[in-house]
């Protein structure tokens, strides 16, 4: 037993440690790094509790493609975090007294923590250990879960339609290039063998 | 875990077809040459077959209890169907005009109305999230869709970044509820909600929140009417009928269904959020000169009224809302037919003295628009007036004599508005005159305003229809 | 916990681990000098030259002579965390890949996840370095390849969702134990899936950079792309990331498609060559095409390269995944899970 804990307090610190330094970070592009090294030590975490499809996905969507999509604007925005920042100081007081506000109202609720009868046995049914956690995913998103799914597939539609409504713009002067056209020009359409009689030209 | 057959997935029909449909426009549009009406023209079709379909398959609940069609469902999903129909039919003209057509606009409108049915539909936590996102992501695009205006971009900016706060906090409360029933779906946290409990409605203030931002409901109305002015004027009304009535649908299911156990508890909330939207409606009114934010903050005022009704808690309260969103529906829509209606040669205006004397150049105009106004301040015998009775009924009936009394001052107060508007028309000296009214929106007018005036004369089916749908809700 | 508890419990596992994982490493390695070689090699024969020949007997020694001379050639912060990442994660990749039947170091039940999610870490060296290179040619580079590996992301997962379908499992040796068909090599699945075979070599020159995809170091535009400021021991972390990750993308298309270790024909003279050989063969037929590739094809523009992408590939690999998930359902050929 003493491994895996090793490696939690491993993952969780480093994880706890980049994501402070992702706000704590001067330099933007740094803070987006740190932020991958949290997504990547969560994934580890997910790895010791045996869901590896849910580490892997972790890592093939938040790592692989949000966070790379974060350093590209981050990269070309070039925006000056020290700047922004210069009010921080100011602003510290009310943000400190607000967060106690919200901790305390949070212990107040988790003092009120009734744990529902239901709860334990939801929570500790196993896996069946004939099949693999991502089968075992896949069972349940595909079936009992198969609405949200298909909802949550209609949102990401529209969200795609939007993007391009919003940005999209014709430009009526662009040259595109248009493959198939190219591909069907024959000898007949594409040249003409003209007789150029010496001295006249054409 | 079996998989679902599809032969039991009938009450999802309308939801099939709208989403199919909508996606077979998106590839009709996207390898069409031109763009013209005729997307437009489908969508409204599309929304007519979803609209016989929910009338025709039978109740039932599919997916667990996530997917719920019954009587109350299938009434306000008609009058969602319609809202959105009218929204397309009236955006013809003014998209021509304005060389803002998008074929891509008729299809949000659809995915929104997918949205919507789902979110009236809703039977447990999950699905009324992902509903209310899939209706409010197709929201923030419509209103930010005339990109090159400054005022159309800041309102989708601004609806955008205050949804995305208000849907966090409802996502809070779903949570804090899942964490203290143990449930997602209404039925469970219905039975565990009568032991109560501090975290439950912790749970629950923050679901309220998300509901009344949604809704435009006092204290979270702050971005109406900003939204309502920027956003192209279609859009408007579009924002102010249907999605109104989904997300007063599901504010009205969940509320009921839901949390039955601690009915004094939200019943405090409901009677504080309809009292202040009543009196913010009234007063904040007074002030406008922009006929838009004046129809924002109205509506802030008819959804104060409409949660009259929701107060009650009872069956006859339930029935009130339905009626009221009915009755709202018809009242906006041809209040906004108007509005489209208020072009010149140079383009649209939207200021109320641009109204002023529109009785002597065009009476027909100021005769609907008078009458319409007069509906929304609820002077009988037009619709107006039936649809505040029936939800003060239903707050008497339930003993809250109070939020009545309330209600019916606020609404006094509100009239003064809506009559000033009509002293305007027939009282002030014309104005230039606006251009000819379309034909499609002289319809919309027409059968608005018609239905509100002669809606005394044969109410039965409406109240008789909301009094089923009301009661399959208990 | 006594010592003998200790040592059978965790340093013997842990001795094996880092045993094999070195042996796997040096041989990895010395693969990829030869490799290195036989691209130049390839390169230059198609071009009617002779290529490197002057270091050991036919140039064989020319990569270590390379190596040499990057190390005794010998800056900070991101600009040297990029090729060490480039090259941690080529090298991490390995450790999952099944050379011959149980002979790879961890046998994890999402193998092909894991390779697929490191090549998609791959884009951050090139990032990293062609922003910490605080030059516009780097950052281009940058930001080109930041667009096209992620591009052809996508269609190489999509690719991977037929072979998943049709073999029912992530674990690369039961991917390659359901090619173990009686129709020997036709049954791999390379001709059943003929047309994902396509789109996952092409994705695969992509998404490693090579020619005819190379706009990441286009010498013409932008000199040397990402990699223009580096010299000596990061470059060569480089050029070192790069091949290995040639070599796995080769493995990867061996065992998808070209049944990994299994002999072509399940007879006699073919089941005399253990597993280890057939699989380094197909490594390098998938290498010989990858070479072939940069020598016969001209680069691409970029427009061109984005349009292969989303609206070539994209389409071709969706629609396969959904006929391939229908005839695999109705055809009754679903593996049994």
């Amino acid at each position: 037993m003493i491994l895996p804990a090793l490696f939690f307090y491993l993952f969780a610190g480093v994880c706890v440690a980049s994501a402070f330094m992702v706000i704590a970070a001067k330099n933007p592009v740094h803070s987006v790094l740190y932020l991958i090294l949290a997504f990547v030590n969560a994934s580890g975490l997910f790895v010791l509790m045996g869901a590896e499809f849910l580490a892997m996905i972790l890592i093939v969507v938040y790592v692989g493609a949000v966070a790379v999509l974060f350093l590209f604007v981050v990269m070309m925005l070039d925006v000056d975090f020290a700047e922004l920042r210069q009010g921080v100081l100011q602003y510290l007081p009310v943000g400190v007294l607000v967060g106690v506000v919200f901790l305390a109202e949070l212990l107040l609720v988790a003092g009120a923590w009734v744990i529902a009868p239901g709860m334990p046995q939801a929570i500790s049914a196993p896996t069946p250990s004939t099949m693999t956690n991502t089968e075992a995913l896949g069972r349940v998103l595909y079936t009992q879960y198969v609405y949200y799914f298909q909802a949550a597939g209609l949102v990401l539609l529209v969200a795609m339609i939007g993007a391009i409504v919003l940005t999209l713009r014709h430009n009526p002067k662009a040259k595109r290039q248009n493959i198939s056209d190219q591909v069907a020009r024959t000898k007949e359409t594409a040249m003409e063998v003209v007789q150029v009689k010496s001295g006249q030209g054409i | 875990m079996n998989a679902v057959p599809l032969s039991s997935m009938t009450q999802v029909l309308p939801e099939i077809v709208l989403a199919i449909g909508g996606m077979a426009l998106l590839m009709f549009g996207a390898y069409r040459d031109r763009v013209d009406n005729a997307v437009c023209v489908l969508s409204v079709l599309l929304l007519a077959a979803a609209g016989v379909t929910v009338t025709i398959i039978p109740n039932g609940n599919v997916f667990g209890t996530s997917f719920i069609l019954d009587d109350y469902a299938r009434f306000l999903k008609i009058l969602a169907y319609l809202g959105s129909a009218f929204a397309i039919v009236m955006s013809l003209n003014y998209q021509t005009l304005e060389k803002q057509r998008t074929f891509e606009y008729p299809i949000l409108i659809l995915l929104s109305t997918v949205g919507m049915g789902m979110l009236i539909s809703a039977g447990d936590l999950i699905a009324l999230y992902l509903g209310l996102e899939l209706m409010s992501l197709a929201l923030y695009v419509v209103a930010a869709s005339n990109r090159d205006s400054l005022q159309s971009t800041e309102a989708g900016l601004k609806y955008f970044v205050l949804g995305a706060l208000s849907s966090g906090m409802l996502l809070y409360g779903c949570s804090l509820i899942y964490g203290f029933t143990g449930n997602v779906s209404f039925n469970g946290i219905a039975k565990a909600s009568s032991q109560g409990g501090l975290g439950l409605i912790f749970g629950l203030v923050f679901l309220f929140a998300g509901f009344c931002f949604k809704v435009s409901a006092v204290p979270f109305h702050m971005w109406t009417p900003d939204v309502y002015e920027g956003a192209p004027t279609p859009v408007t009304a579009f924002f102010a009928a249907a999605p109104k009535i989904a997300a007063m649908a599901i504010f009205a299911r969940a509320t009921i269904s839901a949390f039955p156990g601690i009915t004094h508890q939200w019943q405090q909330i409901v009677v504080f959020v309809s009292i202040a939207s009543m009196a913010l409606g009234a007063f904040a009114a007074i002030g406008q000169t922009n006929i838009k934010r004046l129809m924002a903050y109205s509506s802030i005022g008819h959804m104060g009224f409409a949660l009259v009704g929701l107060a009650a808690g009872t069956p006859e309260g339930v029935q009130g809302v339905l009626v009221y969103m009915s009755i709202y529906l018809a009242m906006t829509v041809g209040t906004f037919a108007v509005i489209l209606s208020m072009r010149r040669s140079e383009g649209m205006v939207e200021k109320i003295s641009d109204l002023s004397g529109l009785s002597r150049s065009n009476p027909g105009l100021a005769f609907f628009l008078a009458l319409l106004l007069f509906s929304l301040a609820g002077i009988p015998p037009l619709a107006g007036f039936f649809a505040k009775y029936y939800v003060f009924l239903g707050a008497m009936k339930a003993g809250l004599y109070g939020l009545a009394v309330i209600g019916v001052l606020a609404s006094v107060v509100g009239a003064y508005y809506y009559l000033l508007i009509v002293k305007i028309m027939y009282f002030d000296e014309p104005a230039k005159d606006f251009n000819p009214v379309p034909g499609e929106l002289k319809a919309v007018l027409g059968v608005a305003g018609l239905f509100n005036l002669l809606y005394f004369v044969y109410p039965a089916p409406l109240i008789g229809a909301a009094g089923i749908a009301a009661k399959s809700l208990f | 916990m006594t010592f003998a508890e200790l040592w059978t419990g965790y340093l013997w596992p842990l001795i094996v681990i880092v045993a094999e994982s070195l042996l796997l490493l040096v041989l990895l390695l010395v693969s990829i000098a030869y490799v290195l070689l036989a691209d130049r090699k390839i390169w230059a024969a198609v071009q009617m030259r002779r290529g490197p020949n002057v270091v050991g007997p036919f140039g064989l020694l020319q990569s270590f002579a390379d190596l040499l001379k990057f190390v005794l050639k010998a800056n900070k912060g991101v600009f040297l965390l990029a090729p060490l990442v480039t090259c941690t994660l080529a090298l991490g990749a390995w450790a999952v890949i099944p050379v011959n039947a149980g002979w790879m170091i961890a046998d994890i039940n999402v193998g092909v996840l894991y390779i697929f999610a490191i090549s998609s870490l791959m884009v951050y060296g090139i990032i990293m370095a062609g922003w910490a290179s605080n030059s516009k040619y780097a950052f281009l580079s940058a930001v080109r390849s930041a667009a096209q590996m992620v591009s052809y992301e996508v269609s190489i997962g999509f690719v991977i969702i037929c072979v998943l379908l049709c073999a029912g499992s992530l674990k690369l040796s039961v991917i390659v134990a359901a090619q173990d068909t009686r129709f020997g090599m036709f049954g791999w699945y390379w001709l059943p899936l003929l047309p994902m075979f396509v789109v996952f070599y092409v994705s695969a020159l992509a998404e490693t950079n090579r020619p005819p995809f190379d706009l990441v170091e286009a010498e013409s535009e932008l000199v040397a792309g990402f990699m223009v400021e580096y010299g000596s021991s990061p470059y060569m972390m480089f050029m070192l990331g790069e091949y290995v990750a040639i070599a796995t993308m080769c493995a990867m298309g061996t065992i998808l498609f070209l049944g990994g270790w299994l002999p072509p024909f399940q007879v006699a003279p073919f089941t005399w060559v253990p597993g280890v050989i057939w699989f380094v063969l197909k490594a390098l037929f998938m290498f010989f095409l990858f070479a072939m590739a940069k020598a016969v094809v001209p680069r691409y523009r970029y427009d061109q390269l984005m349009r292969l992408g989303w609206k070539v590939f994209l389409p071709l690999s969706l629609a396969m995944v959904v006929i391939v998930a229908a005839v695999l359902q109705f055809g009754g050929l679903a593996p049994k899970g």
